[in-house]
């Protein structure tokens, strides 16, 4: 019924969207493909002219590669913590502004800024603020007599600075997602709520919360994927250092394809890493298909 | 599929007109009977809160790119003279050629995937055929997998074509990048077009150009700027393939803060500071220009498949 809508045949049509979807495979689809492929190839580009296939000795190394799992660990840490108190941090803004504070929509903009901005410059907005020539936070522990710590040449600080540097990036979007969702509660709810003389912490932990676990576990689910493979803060910030005590997965795959220009290795890791979150990702599609449905209800 | 992207959107696209109304009535009602005071002040302190969170980490960037050179590193100085020289010198000097790049390339390749997503958006929107949905998926897959995921065979690419360091390059990239976000913004604004007013028009014997610029693009005008302006910042703050596939004439403006940045030893700190406020101003002014299409967008986009 609907191809003829705007008076033109289906060929027309299918001209329209041919651009498009060619460019997609071509230039996003047939590259991944290509990792694939190159991941099961020695493709060193100092050492060997053009890939050729080696029986699958890269998946061998994979798993006797001790920096790779140290970089997998690291990876996890991060993205759980930083994870977390995003969460935290979200939930409690968009509590916030679901109670209708005035100027919420410029608030909600303000607010949302360190996540439109370049991920690069919000590295660099950390490193300042941590750099211990013109940093007010090294000044700030100078001022109050605490240790003189480098905050981002030491291994746990260094990390502790990456965390606190994602969180300030994506905590909006977390606020986001669960504000949306709170969006969608019946006010009745809470006028009924108050009515029966219930406080404000009540109205939250029994009303709110209960309707929006849904959304929590999308965010959260977003963030794990997302900051699992986090790069871009990484090199600004701590360059994987000191020594490899930052040095995330995909700083691992990036030294290994950039660095050591092992293309073929790294390209099995990420094949690897891709199989990982396609299997985590369809878990948690089905899982959390049935979350919101039970939301809603 | 369906039931991916549509709880996400939903809340996004309706929640702001429909709680405006009855909440500014309530809020009426509340002071009326003298309620509102004791809201108040949680308003206020979260207010600070947020506030708090937010600004003075970036105020701090904004603070070092005025701070004058042979006071830098006096931490305690907070007041000074501001300095604009190092903004002069993005103007007049070669520190403006890599924010230049990411403005051309940005723009471009924003407008090239706006483009070939709308006319393809009209078919996934009017047209009904086989496979359909999947082959939807098949352009949303891209969104789902991770950018390293390509980053090797776009390089090794590049150096084949000869376009390493090329804006030619950013802008193929660019262009391809946004296309799969644009198809779906596009068609969520497209699926809203009454069909009975497109076909009545059609039945009327309206040519598909007056179709198309008397009701289609009326219709779709917003969602054409959403996306736009979605393309362009996620081109603008653009960092892993810039930084791989440019090195000196073509490098943006996020590669450029890169190679003063590089790892945790930064020098100078002025000019670092600068670049970064300068790539953070477009972005600045699109959020207070069009907040509600933005939230809406990244709600859209934050779900991802």
């Amino acid at each position: 019924m609907t191809w003829v809508t705007l008076g033109r045949g289906r060929l027309f049509f299918v001209l329209l969207m041919l651009p498009a979807v060619v460019y997609v495979v071509a230039w996003r689809l047939a590259p991944a493909l290509y990792t694939i492929w190159l991941s099961l190839t020695q493709y060193n580009i100092v050492y060997d002219a053009a890939p050729h296939l080696n029986r699958l000795e890269n998946y061998r190394r994979i798993l006797h590669d001790g920096s790779l799992s140290e970089a997998l660990r690291l990876s996890v840490i991060f993205a759980v913590i930083a994870t977390a108190v995003e969460l935290a941090v979200g939930l409690g803004a968009a509590a916030f502004f679901d109670s209708d504070p005035p100027g919420r929509n410029l608030l909600l903009g303000i607010f949302l800024l360190p996540m439109i901005m370049a991920p690069v410059v919000v590295g660099t907005v950390w490193s300042a603020l941590f750099d211990r020539t013109v940093g007010p936070i090294p000044y700030l522990f100078d001022v109050l007599h605490g240790p003189d710590v480098q905050w981002l040449g030491t291994p746990v600080t260094a990390m502790s600075g990456l965390i606190i540097s994602d969180a300030w990036e994506w905590a909006p979007l977390a606020a986001l997602l669960l504000f949306s969702a709170m969006q969608t509660i019946p006010r009745e709810q809470h006028e009924a709520a108050r009515a029966d003389g219930a406080s404000s912490w009540q109205l939250f932990s029994r009303i709110v919360l209960p309707q929006i676990t849904g959304m929590l576990v999308v965010a959260g689910g977003l963030r794990l994927m997302d900051a699992f493979l986090e790069l871009d803060k990484v090199i600004v910030m701590t360059g994987g250092g000191p020594g490899t005590s930052t040095q995330l997965v995909s700083m691992y795959i990036y030294k290994q394809a950039f660095q050591a220009y092992e293309l073929g290795y790294a390209s099995t890791v990420i094949t690897v890493l891709l199989v990982l979150l396609a299997v985590v990702y369809a878990f948690y599609l089905r899982h959390y298909g049935r979350m919101l449905r039970l939301a809603r209800t | 599929m369906s039931g991916l992207h549509a709880p996400g959107r939903e809340p996004a696209q309706t929640a702001p007109e429909r709680v405006e109304r009855p909440h500014r009535v309530e809020a009426a009602a509340a002071s009326r009977v003298g309620l509102r005071k004791r809201r108040s002040w949680p308003h206020i302190l979260g207010t600070a809160a947020i506030l708090v969170w937010t600004l003075p980490a970036f105020l701090y960037l904004v603070l070092l790119s005025v701070k004058p050179e042979r006071i830098m590193v006096e931490r305690s100085a907070l007041i000074f003279w501001p300095t604009f020289d190092r903004f002069r010198d993005v103007v007049v000097s070669d520190l403006g050629l890599p924010i230049w790049n990411s403005l051309l390339t940005s723009t471009v390749g924003a407008l090239f995937a706006v483009g070939l997503a709308s006319l393809a958006a009209v078919t996934f929107s009017f047209l009904n055929f086989k496979g359909k949905a999947l082959l939807f998926l098949l352009m949303l897959l891209p969104r789902m997998f991770p950018p390293v995921t390509t980053l090797i065979p776009i390089q090794l690419a590049m150096k084949t074509l000869g376009l390493i360091d090329t804006r030619a390059a950013l802008i193929i990239l660019f262009t391809g990048f946004q296309i799969p976000l644009a198809i779906w913004i596009m068609r969520t604004y497209l699926d809203e077009i009454p069909r009975e007013l497109a076909e009545s028009a059609a039945i009327d014997g309206a040519s598909l150009p007056s179709i198309v610029a008397r009701i289609v693009l009326p219709l779709a005008g917003p969602g054409l700027l959403a996306a736009f302006i979605l393309a362009f910042i996620f081109n603008w703050n653009e960092f892993l393939f810039p930084l791989i596939v440019t090195s000196f004439h073509a490098k943006t403006g996020s590669v450029a803060i890169m190679n003063f940045a590089g790892g945790y030893k930064k020098l100078q700190w002025g000019s670092l500071a600068v670049l970064g406020v300068v790539m953070t101003m477009p972005v600045i002014l699109f959020v207070l220009a069009f907040r509600a299409a933005l939230i809406r967008g990244f709600t859209t986009g934050a779900l991802k498949g």
